[in-house]
């Protein structure tokens, strides 16, 4: 059984003196100008470690794909990805080729930011309790009351949404600048304001961080997390049409 | 190495749960495993289940550290 870690370009490089997943060695695939780089296991031991994506063993993996990034771009392999044999892992690269070729150009030179913006949850008008709040003190007055009632909070949590956009707007703007693609989701629970990932170039990595530091001191009501750089995780896209393989 | 303080080892541990568990290169779905005639496709999915249960665990307490404490900036280490 093979444990696939990364696809990458520069297949003539040596891979890193690393061990994989149950301390089995690193291998490397070559098919025209890509590589896939995967250690070989007992079915038994993969699977023993698939089955526990424990901190050690996820990090074990990320750590082969990122040693792999300096001397080459790299596509990384979601964790737990096991193909039988070498025959399908040959495979595999001819099937995908056109696709991890044009994913290979589309990260080359770039690192994935984590970008996170928390806010208060509180400020948020229509929570369950005060929903239940309307309810207990309107089933006394009468339906119109509680239907003024309701549409009242439901104007304050589309002006609540509104606000969110907004600043999600200005947020993004100059951080979009520095980077080749993004993407990003908003409230994605009440105080989480956005997610988002940008796909950077290296050498803007210092300037975004800048940037970052400076959207907390223009917003200190908002609280910032920004972690990588990570392998380009979230700019991988998966599209097997279109291939023509040979 | 740059120490960590274990807030922050955890927020970063949490982010790569997040990718490395669902994003990347996804052959899933595309590739039937069979060893001793035992289909592992089906053993997969219901391993993605089980990671994707325990990156909801780890979300959860994410969250509950974001709350807790002012924000980092977090510059990574490989491996970190």
């Amino acid at each position: 059984m093979i444990y696939l870690y990364a696809i990458t370009d520069r297949p003539e490089v040596a891979i890193p003196a690393l061990p994989g997943l149950e301390d089995a060695p690193l291998i490397s695939l070559a098919y025209r100008d890509v590589a896939a780089v995967a250690s070989r296991g007992a079915g038994s031991g993969v699977s023993t470690a698939l089955s526990s994506p424990e901190a050690v063993n996820v990090w074990r993996h990320e750590a082969i794909v990122e040693a792999l990034m300096p001397d080459r771009t790299v596509l990384p392999v979601r964790f737990g990805t096991v193909l039988p044999d070498e025959a399908a892992l040959r495979s595999m690269l001819k099937d995908r080729y056109s696709s991890f070729v044009a994913n290979l150009k589309r990260v080359c030179g770039r690192v994935e930011l984590s970008v996170q913006v928390l806010w208060d949850s509180d400020s948020r008008p229509l929570t369950a309790g005060r929903a239940k709040n309307i309810n207990d003190q309107c089933s006394a007055i009468g339906g119109r009351a509680y239907m003024l009632a309701r549409l009242s909070e439901e104007q304050l949590e589309r002006a609540w949404r509104r606000r969110a956009e907004t600043l999600v707007v200005e947020i993004r703007r100059p951080l979009e600048h520095m980077a080749a693609d993004s993407v990003c989701q908003v409230l994605v629970t009440p105080r989480l304001l956005l997610k988002a990932a940008y796909l950077v170039a290296r050498e803007q990595m210092k300037n975004f961080r800048k940037e970052i530091n400076n959207l907390s001191l223009a917003y200190p009501e908002l609280r910032f997390l920004c972690t990588g750089p990570w392998p380009a995780y979230n700019f991988v896209t998966d599209r097997k049409a279109d291939q023509s393989g040979d | 190495m740059t120490e960590r303080t274990t807030k922050e080892k955890e927020i970063v541990l949490l982010d790569l749960l997040d990718r490395i568990l669902d994003k990347g290169v996804i052959l899933w779905g595309d590739i039937t495993i069979s060893v001793a005639d035992v289909d592992l496709v089906y053993v997969g999915l219901k391993l993605l289940l089980t990671s994707i249960e325990k990156a909801e665990m780890m979300r959860r307490r994410a969250n509950e550290l974001a709350q807790a404490d002012s924000a980092p900036l977090i510059e990574r280490e490989p491996g970190s």
